[in-house]
C-alpha cells in the first residue's frame, strides 16, 4: 500500500487535560504497526506539521465556550468522520461538574479578578454542537479500545463497542464485587470496555465511561442508599463524570 | 465404584503427585474473604470447606473469553484453536456437579461443541459433599442437588481427620494410581461416612414452597404475572447473576482484527439474557426489550425450559445469583412468589365456585 491510500487522521483538543491524546501516544508505542495504516496529518501533543486534508478526525475535549463552536463546526465540514475521543468528548467531561454551579462564581474562583476575560458558559460533549460518528468513552480512553476502533474503521465501519454494563466485564474478570468490599460502586449503569480497571484495582466505579442506554437510575440510587449513602453523597457521586448526562436526564424526566 | 481413605495430611503428598504427572489442579482459594477457583501451586492455598465460589467451575469447561480460530484474511486459511490442558478440578460442590450434567447435555446435543468436548474430555472432577449450607440464598435440597450426580470422578467426604474418596470413574481411578495417600477402607469408615451424610440432612432447611416437579407447570401459568413487571422495575439489567450462574452458557461470539487487517481470531465470550441488546435481531428489532420481559426470559429458562428441552433443571439453587444481585431479585423469592400468586387466585376461584354455589342453592 503506498502512503497516499493510509487513511489520514489529525488529532484535535477543546477543553481537555490532554490525557486522551497521551494514551494515543502510549498506543503508538504499543502498536507501532498503526504507524503504517493510517497517516497522521495533525497531532499537536505528537508532531508540529499541520496538515488540514484529513478524513478521520478524532476530537478531544469538550466544548466550553462560544468560540468552540465554529471550530467545532469547521472540523466536521472537512472531516468524513468525527470520534469523540474520551469522557469530555463523550460526555462533558468533569468539566461538566460546573454546569451545576453558578457560572459567575465558578470563573471568579477560577480567573480570579481576571475573570472577565474570559468567556466560557456549560460544558457541552461535542455531540450537542456537531454531529458525532462515533465515541471512544473513559477518562482517560484505553489504549486497546482506540487501537480497536482504529481497525474497525480501516474495515470501513464505524467502532462496535461494549454498552452493556461494567458489571458483565468485572465479573467475566471474576472481580469480587466492591458491594461485598464494604465500598460501593456505579458499575450495573456504567458502560464497559476498561477492562473493569476500578473493581479490579479494589476501588469502585466512577462513571467515567459514561451511562448505558437504559440506565435504572432510580434502583441505582436505591442500593446506593442502602449501602449507607446519603442523598447529598448519592449526587456529589454521580456528578464526577455524568452530570451532563444526569441533567439532560432530570430534563427530559421534566418534560414528561 | 469403591471407597478409599485419605488422611487430611496427605493432600499435599497426592496434589504434589497430580503435578508431578503433570496435571494442572485447579481449586477454591481464598480471594478479598471470597472464593474462587485457581490454579494450586501448594495444597495450603487450597480451600476445601469453602462456602462457594465467586464463579463456579464452569469457566474450566467453557471460558469467559476463549480463542475459538485464528484466521488470515488474506489467505483465507484458518487455524482451529482447541487446547485442552488436562485438569483436576478439586472441590467441585454438588450443585455445580449437577450443573457440569446440564452443559454435558446442552454442549454434545446436536453437533458437539468441539471446544467444550477437548476441555470436558481433560477434565477430572473432584467434588465434594456439602455438610452445611452454604450461604442464605442457595437452596439446593429444595431442588434436588445436595446429593452428587453420577458424573464424578471422584467425590470427597470430610470425615474429620480423614477424607472418604469415592472412585466414580476411571478417570478418577487413574488419579490415585502410583499414590501411596489412599487406603482400603474398614468396616468402621464405611459407618463414618454413612454418620457424617446421614447427620447432614436436618442442617438444610427446604427453601421453596413447592416440589421442584412443580416448577415447569407454575411457570407456564405464570406467563402473564404481575410479578414480572415488579422485578422488571427493580432490575438494575447488570447481568452478575447470569454471569455468576453454573448453568448458564449464552455466548456472543465476535472477530478481532490486527491494524494490518491480516491476521485475525474469533472470539467466544460469555453473554446475557439480561442486557439491553441480548435479543435485538437483524434490523433493530428487540424481542425483549423491557427488564421485566429479561426477567421473566431468565426464570422461565432456569425453571420450565431448560427442563423440556433436556430433561433437567436450569436452577441447581446454588444462591450465587442472590448473593450477587444488588436488588434482592433471587430464584427462591421469585418461585415462591408466583407459587404464591397461583395459590392465591386459585383460592380465589375456589371462594368464587363456592359463593355462587350458594347462591344457587339459596
Ligand atoms: S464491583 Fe462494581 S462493576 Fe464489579 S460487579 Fe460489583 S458493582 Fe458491578
Ligand atoms: S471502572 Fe468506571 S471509573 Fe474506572 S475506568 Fe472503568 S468506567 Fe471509568
Ligand atoms: S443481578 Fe439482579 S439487578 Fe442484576 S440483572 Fe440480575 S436480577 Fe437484575
Ligand atoms: S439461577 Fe441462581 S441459584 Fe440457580 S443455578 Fe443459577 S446462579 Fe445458582
Ligand atoms: S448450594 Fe448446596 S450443594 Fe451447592 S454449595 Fe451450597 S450447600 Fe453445597
Amino acid at each position: 500500500m503506498s502512503a497516499k491510500t493510509l487513511p489520514r487522521i489529525a488529532f484535535f483538543e477543546f477543553t481537555s487535560c490532554e490525557g486522551c491524546q497521551l494514551t494515543v501516544v502510549d498506543t503508538l508505542q504499543d502498536h507501532p504497526e498503526l504507524l503504517n495504516a493510517v497517516e497522521i496529518v495533525q497531532f499537536r501533543e505528537a508532531m508540529s506539521e499541520r496538515g488540514d486534508n484529513y478524513q478521520i478526525a478524532f476530537i478531544e475535549g469538550s466544548c466550553t465556550r462560544p468560540s468552540d463552536e465554529a471550530k467545532l463546526k469547521e472540523i466536521r465540514a472537512k472531516a468524513q468522520i468525527v470520534v469523540a475521543l474520551g469522557a469530555c468528548a463523550h460526555l462533558g467531561g468533569v468539566n461538566a461538574i460546573r454546569n451545576r454551579m453558578a457560572l459567575p462564581e465558578v470563573r471568579e474562583y477560577v480567573y480570579g479578578e481576571k475573570a472577565a476575560w474570559f468567556e466560557t458558559y456549560p460544558a457541552r460533549p461535542i455531540e450537542a454542537v456537531i454531529k458525532v460518528d462515533a465515541s471512544l468513552p473513559g477518562c482517560p480512553i484505553d489504549r486497546n479500545e482506540f487501537a480497536m476502533a482504529v481497525t474497525h474503521l480501516l474495515q470501513g465501519r464505524l467502532p462496535n463497542l461494549p454498552d452493556y454494563p461494567l458489571c458483565i466485564e468485572c465479573k467475566l474478570l471474576e472481580n469480587v464485587c466492591m458491594y461485598q468490599r464494604g465500598k460501593t460502586c456505579l458499575g450495573p449503569i456504567t458502560r464497559a470496555g476498561c477492562a473493569a480497571i476500578c473493581p479490579s484495582y479494589g476501588d469502585g466505579c466512577e462513571g467515567c465511561r459514561g451511562l448505558i442506554p437504559k440506565p435504572n437510575w432510580a434502583a441505582m440510587k436505591a442500593v446506593l442508599r442502602e449501602h449507607g449513602m446519603t442523598d447529598a453523597e448519592i449526587d456529589s457521586r454521580l456528578t464526577m463524570f455524568l452530570t451532563y448526562q444526569t441533567m439532560q436526564l432530570e430534563a427530559k424526566a421534566a418534560e414528561g | 465404584m469403591s471407597l478409599r481413605i485419605m488422611p487430611k495430611s496427605l493432600l499435599k503428598t497426592w496434589i504434589k503427585h497430580l503435578q508431578s504427572r503433570h496435571f494442572k489442579v485447579v481449586g477454591p482459594t481464598e480471594r478479598f474473604g471470597q472464593y474462587v477457583f485457581e490454579e494450586i501451586h501448594s495444597a495450603d492455598e487450597l480451600v476445601m470447606d469453602y462456602p462457594t465460589s465467586v464463579l463456579p467451575p464452569k469457566k474450566y469447561l467453557l471460558p469467559p473469553r476463549e480463542r475459538l480460530f485464528t484466521f488470515n484474511a488474506k489467505t483465507m486459511e484458518m487455524q482451529p484453536d482447541i487446547q485442552a490442558v488436562p485438569t483436576v478440578i478439586l472441590g467441585v460442590h454438588t450443585c455445580d456437579m449437577h450443573a457440569v450434567a446440564m452443559l454435558d447435555k446442552v454442549n454434545n446435543t446436536g453437533y458437539a461443541d468441539q471446544h467444550y468436548k477437548a476441555r470436558r474430555e481433560a477434565t477430572y472432577l473432584v467434588s465434594v459433599e456439602c455438610l452445611t449450607p452454604c450461604m442464605e440464598g442457595s437452596f439446593c435440597k429444595s431442588m434436588g442437588t445436595l446429593t452428587v450426580p453420577e458424573n464424578y470422578d471422584l467425590h470427597f467426604t470430610d470425615l474429620g481427620s480423614d477424607y472418604a474418596v469415592e472412585v466414580g470413574s476411571e478417570k478418577g481411578a487413574a488419579l490415585l494410581e502410583g499414590c501411596s495417600a489412599f487406603w482400603e477402607p474398614s468396616e468402621a469408615d464405611y459407618a463414618r461416612v454413612d454418620a457424617v451424610i446421614g447427620a447432614k440432612w436436618q442442617h438444610f432447611p427446604y427453601r421453596l414452597e413447592c416440589d421442584v416437579t412443580e416448577l415447569p407447570d407454575l411457570l407456564a401459568l405464570s406467563q402473564k404475572s404481575p410479578l414480572w413487571d415488579e422485578l422488571g422495575e427493580r432490575c438494575l439489567a447488570c447481568g452478575m447473576c447470569t454471569k455468576v450462574c453454573p448453568t448458564c452458557y449464552c455466548f456472543d461470539v465476535t472477530d478481532e482484527i490486527d491494524l494490518n487487517l491480516e491476521h485475525g481470531e474469533r472470539i467466544r465470550q460469555w453473554d446475557s439474557c439480561q442486557i439491553e441488546k441480548f435479543a435485538v435481531v437483524a434490523g433493530g428489532h428487540n424481542f425483549r426489550s423491557s427488564r421485566a420481559l429479561r426477567q421473566r426470559h431468565r426464570f422461565m429458562r432456569k425453571g420450565k425450559y431448560q427442563y423440556e428441552a433436556f430433561g433437567l433443571m436450569g436452577c441447581v439453587g446454588c444462591g450465587r445469583c442472590a448473593a450477587s444481585c444488588l436488588v434482592h431479585i433471587t430464584p427462591v423469592d421469585t418461585f415462591n412468589a408466583l407459587h404464591r400468586l397461583r395459590q392465591a387466585a386459585q383460592n380465589g376461584s375456589a371462594a368464587e365456585n363456592t359463593a355462587s354455589n350458594q347462591e344457587v342453592q339459596a
